[in-house]
Parts: structure tokens; C-alpha cells; sequence
């Protein structure tokens, strides 16, 4: 009886049981994270790989485009370039990073903590300041260009040091965390054995190392692999297959050529994507039971050492930074050097000027926004509700797929697939939405590794607990994994704010006339001629970078202040 | 409080092709301590979670009061849970942790504040109400926890090796703690444990499981002096095991010696594993009616001593407890030649 009349109430209940329902609604929000994944990921990326083999009519062609690129001489040209302007900046920047990231930590050099800024300020410069400060250092009127003899800095010597130069931090991040990880017993067993220095080395730092060596050298391969911005300012004539998609879809309007690139660049990409994932998962295996921390003894000629390594590479990014500051600020180089803030009044330049850079500052704090919550949100149901296997899995996969995709290449995925005359979202193209969503999604990996990470260390218990004591998950969320969540929502905020405000390749095809962005600017100024503003708007960017940091430092601090009487002393 | 009883029938559940608990089928008395005894892996956690609702059975069904809890999920069953790693909210204060769950249920501030610090007082802690989980020591930590379980008065109170992190004498301490002040509140509780020593103190009914069944249960004493199987034997306590042909119903033949059993353990022929705990083994000078041995092994364990003897007629070693007194009287030493007898009153017989 009481069946039938609440049937009858009710004729759409389906007869699920409580716990039912409560799977079936987070498996839906969990769908709705998919949809979102599929619109902004997947569905640009099939209308790419279908716009490379389809002719300018949109007929299937198969691999003619393919064919008719390597015809045209495209592998010598950029495929083979690309490839070695990656692997000599891989070699060049991770042994580099790896002899700075032994300094920092197996000596007891001062400083220590300033030094490590420093070395780290690249990552807060767009890739192209380094481009224009080589050109100031190097060029034709360079101040150093006797030393380059015959060679020009135009072409893959100033390629090579741009990169090196904008990835390295990227490279010693790595291997900081994968160092300071070390073992003190392992030293101690070491010293108890009567190992010199030398095998004490090869025996146990080394060794300790070689995951992190391995993720660095992949995260630098695909960074300069994919990197538009270096070769774009200071490539010259060589040409690289970045540069080559930017000429064959804004010079010569040949999508499907700029498709075909596309997809040659995303192989290697995805290739060592999947190669660092399957190290890393290796790595997780080898983790064993809870190690002693070490810390270095003080050894006078270890610590000069350390100096010695730390100099050179501290130069020259003081160098590279110092040479486009001081280049904005001269009035006329190199003729007349008075200093003059000229160069910063972008109103008298064409490439969108101040109001560029308010649609960057707009377009990052949106991103910042958009951002942060999405991929916190996303990550928390993915490991701490109920997910079905599937979903999960899938959601993996779609998360850090946008780790593999150049910039570029989902750039250009996006114009085909909103820019299509069918998609109803094709009003967003140019607009600021389609440059946040396409923002949001190229950095959304390491933002969703970096939530991941730190919810995964919250008690696995927690939920058991709350469900226990009648508390719903989204009052978990806010009283508990929120506030312990802080610190890490912080270092997401300033991640994706400082990628949005530097980044130019995955924006370069996306921005409209009234969504100039001040990093693409930067590109125009310089392609212009304008080369020393397109320097004051690169300045102005990391200034602006800086002092998001800044921000995040203060803001950190108060944190850490404001919890400490419940976080304690870790 | 209102106690309820618990009673779950033909529980089954699959990891895969693993089956973790087959056919279980358990009644809980309301305001009795129930302990789940085994070895890991044995499921008595999985159990324990399924009670929860934390994880769904395949197949079976759970009652609790009258009620049929099988499909629902935690929040709207009636228990509180106590985890190993205590999950305490590290950043809400020892007083918000404890009130948590009363304000799920919209309880009156002047009532959660009344509620909160009776408990607190209960478990000796009211002074360090405003104080942080971390600022406390484990011990202290692990009372928390039950407090905040026991706060919204739940009808089962579900313990998941809750101290196990701690250190012995700590441990010690809590088990009595949390017996005395289960016992005064009356509440129904599961502790699962694989502490033969924490289960035989605390509970009033021991589970012994292994490989996703249940061997016994019992009281502690019945565990210990009549286990229902070998592998309770063994895993409950130290037992010597024997292995012997039936000569008759109640004689059993090991080697050459011949042992009167204390009641008719199957048909003449069959094979038969005896078994003795160390204790009832007794030591003596050698004589007629004793078996001899050699002393091989002595570890001083306190209390008493451990000796580990060859019995050449049995070919095998035993382990026999004896006290220092007996020790002395006997003049214990490593080598030596003794007599030994095995009371029939004392043997226990499992097939084999």
C-alpha cells in the first residue's frame, strides 16, 4: 500500500536505494567534469587531427597533406631542427641545473634561499625576453658580439640560449625535490665504509638522482620542442616546426598544413609524455620506508665548489634579466644610451599597448579564478568521493593529457574546432572566454598533479569520519579540506596566474582585435621593429609576475602565521 | 542510552576474484564488546566496514534494533567509528572536534556545550578543550577520537585497531580506559584487533576469523581453553602440536607411546593432531610413567621461562612455561635429561 501511493507521488523516482542515489550524484558531477574535458580538450583536438587529413574543401584526403609536407622538404627543415635545438638544450640545461641543484643542496653555502630566487626568476619572465635581451647582448649592435666571431646570435646558437635560459627553472624544480629527498644514512654508510667523495658521488647521489634527471630532461625536451616564442624573436632564418605552423597558418592561411605540423609536433610531445609517466611510475615503486633528512656538514672546498658551479649560471640569468631591463630604458640604442621610461608608454607603438596589457592582467586573474576552483574541485571528486573505475580512469587520462599538447597545437585545435560554422560556441571565438578556457586547459596538469598531491595526503579516514558523524561531503570540503587545502590552493593560484601572463604560444591564433594580450604584444612590437619596447612590455610582464609573487609570499606568510597553532612545527 | 543489538546474516563480499568474507553470519548482544580477531587479510576490517556502510557486501543482510541497514549509506546509519590513525581534523580545536557531529544533527549551542565538555571530563581532558590535535600525545589523541565518536550517542561504536600506533604502556592504560568507559555508557561496540591480548582483555565475546570466515567465537576463556579449530589454537595464545593415529575412540598413538584422551575423538585409525598448551606441559626428574627429554633452548621471559625440550620418543621439540620456582626445584640447565607428562585433562584433539 505505502509502495504504491509514494509511487504514485512520485512517478519519475527511480527505485534506486539511498547509497544509490548518492553514487549516481557524484558519478554526475564527475560526468559533467568529462563534458567539460571533451569540449575543451578532446573535441579541438579530433576537429585537428581530422583537419589534417582533410583538404582545404574539408574532403578526406588520408595522408596527403603528410606526404605532400615531407615533399616539401619539411623534415629537414623543421622536424630535424626542432629535434636538435631540444636535445642540445635538454644536455646543456639539465646537466646545468643538476650541478646548481647539488650546490644548493649538499653545500652550506649563505644565502642559499636568495640564490635559489634568483635562479628561479626566468620562470616568472615570458620566453621571449630572453630572446630580445640575447639580441641586446649579441645582435647586430650587440654589446658582446665581437665574442660570437662569425657566428650569428640569429639562428640556433641564440635559440639554444634562450631556451636554456627560460627552462631552466623548470629543470632545477625537479631536481631540488628529487635531492632533498636524499637519505642521510645512505652519506652515513658511505663515510662509515670509507668511500671518497668521488664514488661517494657515483654511488649514492647519482643513483638517488636519475628519476628526477630523467623527468627533467623530458619536461625540458618538450618545452623547447614546443616552444614558439625563442625561435619566433631570435630564429632567423632557421626554422623550427613552431615557427613553421605560425607562418603556414598566419602567413600563407594553409590550415591544414598547419594541422599536419601540428600533429608532427604533438608525437615527440606525447611520446616523451608517456615515456616520464611510465618513469615515474617506476620511481613510486622504488620509494621505501621513511628515509633520515639530510644535511650537509660543512666542508670549506665542497662549498667552493658549489660556488664555482653556481656563478656561472647565476651570471648569466642576472645577465639576460638585467640586459632587457636596462634595454627598456634606453632611449635610443646604441647611439644614444641616456635612460628614458619612452619605452614603456606602449600607447605610441601599435600591438595593442597598455590596454593589451589589461587584457593580460584580466585574462590571468580570470584564469586564476576560473582556474584554481575548477582544478581543485575536479580533483577532489576524483579522490575523495565515490567515483565508478571508468570515470576515474578516464578523468585521469583527460587531466594530464593538456602535459602533452603544445601550446600551439591546442591553440590551433581551438580555432577549428569554435571557429567551425556548425559549434553554437563559435560567437566566443576571439572574445576573453575562449582565451580562458583555452588558458585554463593547457596548464591544467601540473595544477591538477599539484591538488592531487596535497589531497592525497589528508587522511584517508577523514571522510569515513564525517559521514560517521552525519556531516555531508560538501561540509567536509568547507570545514576540513578546504582550510587544509590553503597552502596549496595558493601555489595553484600563482602558477596559473604567472603561465597566463607569460604564455603566448597556445594564445597566439586565439586573441581577437579587442583582446590583445601584452605577451603577444611583446611579438609584435619586436616583429615591428620595435624591439625596445617589445623589451619594456616583457619587463613589464615580469614585473607584474614578481609581484603576484610577492603577493603569494605575503599572503603564504599570513597563512602560515594564521595556522600555525594547528598545523605545528612541520 | 538506548543499546541496540547488531546481527548480520550470510555476508559475503568479492575483491575481485578474491573472496574476502564468505557466509557470515553473527549475532551482537546490544551493549556487549565484541572483538574481531585475526591475522591481516583475514577480512575482519572489511567487516567492520561493511557494518559501516563504508563498504557494500555482495550478498547478506544487516539488521541493527530491528531495523534493516543493508542498503543504507553511513550517514544514515546509527555508529560512531574510531580509525588507528585517530582522523582527527587537525585544524579544528579538541572541543569543535568533539562537537562536530552534534552540529550535523543541529543541536542547540548551549546544549553541544554542555554535551561536549560532560565528555570531555569523562576521558580527563576538559583543560585542553581549546588545545589542537597536534598539541596533544597520541594517547590523548586516540581519546579525542572516541569522544567525538560517542558524542552524538550513537547506538554502536565501531573501534578499527584503535591502538595500535601507540606504545605498550599507553596502550596498556587506554584498553582499560575504553572498556570502563564503554561499560558505563552501554553502548554496543566492535573493536577489531589482530591483539590476541588486547581481545582477550577487552571483550566479552571474541570472532576469531581467518581467510574471510569465522573460526569461533567465544568468550575470552572459552577461546583460549576450548578452541573450536587448529588454526584458533595456534593463533590464540602458544600451542604445542602433536601428531598421532587413533588406536581406539579415545586412545591416541604417538611414536611408540600410547595417550588417554580426555573424551572419544573419532574412529579408530583415523589421523589426529593433539595439542598441549606450554603451560599444562609439566617438568619432572625422570621417572617411569614420564617421557624423556633434553633441555635445548631456555629464554628467560620474566614471569616465567620459556624451554624449548627434544622428545627423542616423539621425535619433535615442545615448548613448555615453567615458573622459577619450579625451575629452581627442578635446577634447570641447558642439556639436561628430564621427564615429561602431558596431562590427559590437557590435551586438546583437532583432525588433522
Amino acid at each position: 500500500m505505502k509502495l504504491t501511493a509514494t509511487a504514485a507521488h512520485a512517478p519519475f523516482t527511480l527505485p534506486l536505494s539511498a547509497r544509490q542515489r548518492e553514487k549516481l550524484f557524484w558519478a554526475l558531477l564527475m560526468l559533467l567534469a568529462l563534458a567539460a574535458f571533451a569540449l575543451l580538450l578532446l573535441g579541438p583536438l579530433y576537429s585537428l587531427l581530422s583537419k589534417s587529413v582533410a583538404d582545404g574543401s574539408g574532403q578526406f584526403v588520408g595522408l596527403a597533406n603528410f606526404n605532400a609536407y615531407l615533399a616539401g622538404g619539411g623534415i629537414q627543415r623543421g622536424l630535424s631542427h626542432s629535434l636538435w635545438i631540444a636535445s642540445s638544450s635538454m644536455l646543456i640545461v639539465v646537466s646545468l641545473a643538476f650541478a646548481c641543484a647539488w650546490a644548493l643542496t649538499r653545500t652550506r653555502l649563505p644565502l642559499r634561499g636568495v640564490i635559489k630566487a634568483l635562479l628561479m626568476l626566468p620562470i616568472l619572465a615570458p620566453s621571449l625576453l630572453p630572446a630580445l635581451s640575447l639580441i641586446y647582448l649579441f645582435g647586430e649592435q650587440g654589446i658582446f658580439k665581437s665574442w660570437l666571431g662569425d657566428t650569428s646570435i640569429y639562428g640556433p646558437l641564440g635559440i639554444v640560449l634562450g631556451s636554456c635560459f627560460w627552462t631552466f627553472p623548470h629543470a632545477l624544480m625537479i631536481l631540488l625535490t628529487a635531492m632533498s629527498h636524499a637519505d642521510a644514512r645512505h652519506y652515513e654508510a658511505a663515510d662509515v665504509l670509507r668511500a671518497s667523495a668521488w664514488r661517494t658521488f657515483f654511488t649514492v647521489t647519482l643513483p638517488n638522482a636519475r628519476y628526477g634527471l630523467v623527468s627533467a630532461a623530458f619536461v625540458v625536451f618538450i618545452l623547447v620542442f614546443t616552444d614558439f616564442g625563442v625561435p619566433k624573436v631570435i630564429g632567423g632564418n632557421y626554422e623550427v616546426l613552431a615557427t613553421d605552423i605560425y607562418k603556414q597558418v598566419i602567413g600563407q592561411q594553409k590550415f591544414e598544413m598547419g594541422a599536419v605540423i601540428s600533429v608532427l609536433l604533438l608525437l615527440p610531445a606525447l611520446l616523451a609524455f608517456v615515456a616520464d609517466r611510465w618513469v615515474q611510475r617506476r620511481q613510486a615503486a622504488s620509494v621505501t620506508a621513511r628515509a633520515v633528512p639530510y644535511s650537509p656538514k660543512t666542508n670549506r672546498r665542497r662549498d667552493l665548489t658549489g660556488a664555482l658551479l653556481l656563478s656561472p649560471v647565476l651570471g648569466f640569468i642576472l645577465l639576460v634579466v638585467g640586459m632587457a631591463i636596462y634595454a627598456s630604458l634606453v632611449r635610443y640604442w646604441p647611439y644614444n644610451l641616456d635612460l628614458t621610461l619612452r619605452n614603456y608608454e606602449f600607447g605610441r607603438m601599435d600591438g595593442g599597448g597598455w590596454s593589451a596589457y589589461a587584457n593580460s592582467l584580466t585574462l590571468a586573474s580570470l584564469t586564476l579564478l576560473v582556474g584554481t576552483s575548477v582544478v581543485f574541485f575536479n580533483a577532489w571528486l576524483s579522490e575523495r568521493t565515490p567515483q565508478p573505475k571508468p570515470l576515474l580512469a578516464l578523468f585521469q587520462l583527460c587531466s594530464l593529457l593538456p602535459l602533452a599538447v603544445p601550446g600551439l597545437t591546442l591553440g590551433l585545435a581551438y580555432i577549428f574546432f569554435f571557429n567551425h560554422p556548425a559549434n553554437p560556441l563559435n560567437g566566443l571565438y576571439g572574445g576573453m572566454a575562449i582565451l580562458v578556457m583555452c588558458t585554463v586547459a593547457h596548464f591544467y596538469s601540473v595544477a591538477h598533479l599539484t591538488a592531487l598531491t596535497s589531497l592525497k595526503q589528508l587522511d584517508q579516514e577523514f571522510e569515513a569520519v564525517g559521514q560517521s558523524l552525519r556531516a555531508s561531503r560538501w561540509r567536509m570540503l568547507r570545514q576540513v579540506t578546504l582550510p587544509l587545502s590553503a597552502p596549496t590552493l595558493l601555489d595553484i593560484a600563482l602558477y596559473l596566474f604567472v603561465n597566463a601572463m607569460t604564455t603566448v604560444s597556445a594564445v597566439i591564433f586565439l586573441y581577437g582585435p579587442d583582446t590583445a594580450l601584452a605577451a603577444v604584444a611583446v611579438l609584435n612590437m619586436d616583429e615591428a621593429g620595435d624591439t625596445a619596447p617589445a623589451a619594456a612590455m616583457a619587463v613589464t610582464i615580469m614585473a607584474t609576475c614578481l609581484l603576484a609573487k610577492g603577493v603569494h609570499c605575503l599572503l603564504s606568510l599570513w597563512l602560515t602565521r594564521h595556522t600555525q597553532h594547528w598545523r605545528g612545527r612541520a | 542510552m538506548h543499546a541496540h543489538g547488531l546481527s548480520l546474516a550470510n555476508i559475503n563480499k568479492h575483491f575481485g576474484h578474491f573472496h574476502a568474507l564468505r557466509d557470515i553470519d553473527l549475532q551482537i548482544n546490544a551493549g556487549e564488546l565484541v572483538c574481531f580477531l585475526g591475522p591481516s587479510g583475514c577480512g575482519k576490517t572489511t567487516l567492520l566496514r561493511i557494518i559501516a556502510g563504508l563498504e557494500q557486501q555482495d550478498r547478506g543482510s544487516i539488521t541493527q534494533n530491528g531495523r534493516d541497514i543493508s542498503a543504507l549509506p553511513p550517514r544514515e546509519r546509527d555508529f560512531g567509528i574510531v580509525f588507528q590513525s585517530y582522523a582527527l581534523f587537525p585544524n579544528l580545536s579538541v572541543f569543535d572536534n568533539v562537537a562536530f557531529g552534534l552540529r550535523s544533527l543541529k543541536w542547540a549551542k548551549a546544549a553541544i556545550k554542555t554535551r561536549v565538555m560532560s565528555l570531555l571530563d569523562l576521558i580527563g581532558l576538559a583543560d585542553q578543550a581549546r588545545k589542537y590535535p597536534n598539541q596533544l600525545s597520541g594517547g590523548q589523541q586516540q581519546r579525542v577520537a572516541l569522544a567525538r565518536a560517542m558524542a552524538p550517542e550513537p547506538g554502536l561504536l565501531l573501534l578499527d585497531e584503535p591502538l595500535s600506533a601507540l606504545d605498550a604502556r599507553v596502550r596498556q592504560h587506554l584498553r582499560r580506559e575504553i572498556r570502563s568507559l564503554q561499560q558505563q555508557l552501554g553502548v554496543t561496540t566492535i573493536l577489531v584487533t589482530h591483539d590476541q591480548e588486547e581481545a582477550l582483555t577487552m571483550a566479552d565475546r571474541v570472532v576469531v576469523m581467518n581467510h574471510g570466515v569465522i573460526e569461533q567465537v567465544g568468550s575470552p576463556l572459552e577461546i583460549y581453553q576450548q578452541p573450536a579449530s587448529a588454526f584458533v589454537a595456534d593463533f590464540v595464545g602458544a600451542m604445542n602440536f602433536v601428531d598421532s593415529t587413533l588406536t581406539s575412540t579415545q586412545q591416541a598413538q604417538v611414536g611408540e607411546q600410547l595417550f588417554n584422551l580426555p573424551s572419544p575423538a573419532g574412529q579408530q585409525g583415523s589421523a589426529l593432531r593433539l595439542a598441549i598448551r606450554p603451560e599444562e606441559v609439566e617438568l619432572c626428574s625422570r621417572s617411569g610413567d614420564s617421557l624423556p627429554v633434553v633441555v635445548e633452548q631456555l629464554d628467560f621471559l620474566g614471569t616465567y621461562i620459556r624451554s624449548h625440550v627434544h622428545v627423542p620418543s616423539l621425535n619433535q621439540r615442545l615448548i613448555v612455561d615453567i615458573d622459577p620456582r619450579s625451575a629452581r626445584a627442578l635446577n634447570l640447565a641447558l642439556g639436561q635429561h628430564l621427564g615429561m607428562r602431558l596431562p590427559a585433562n590437557a590435551l586438546r584433539c583437532f583432525a588433522a
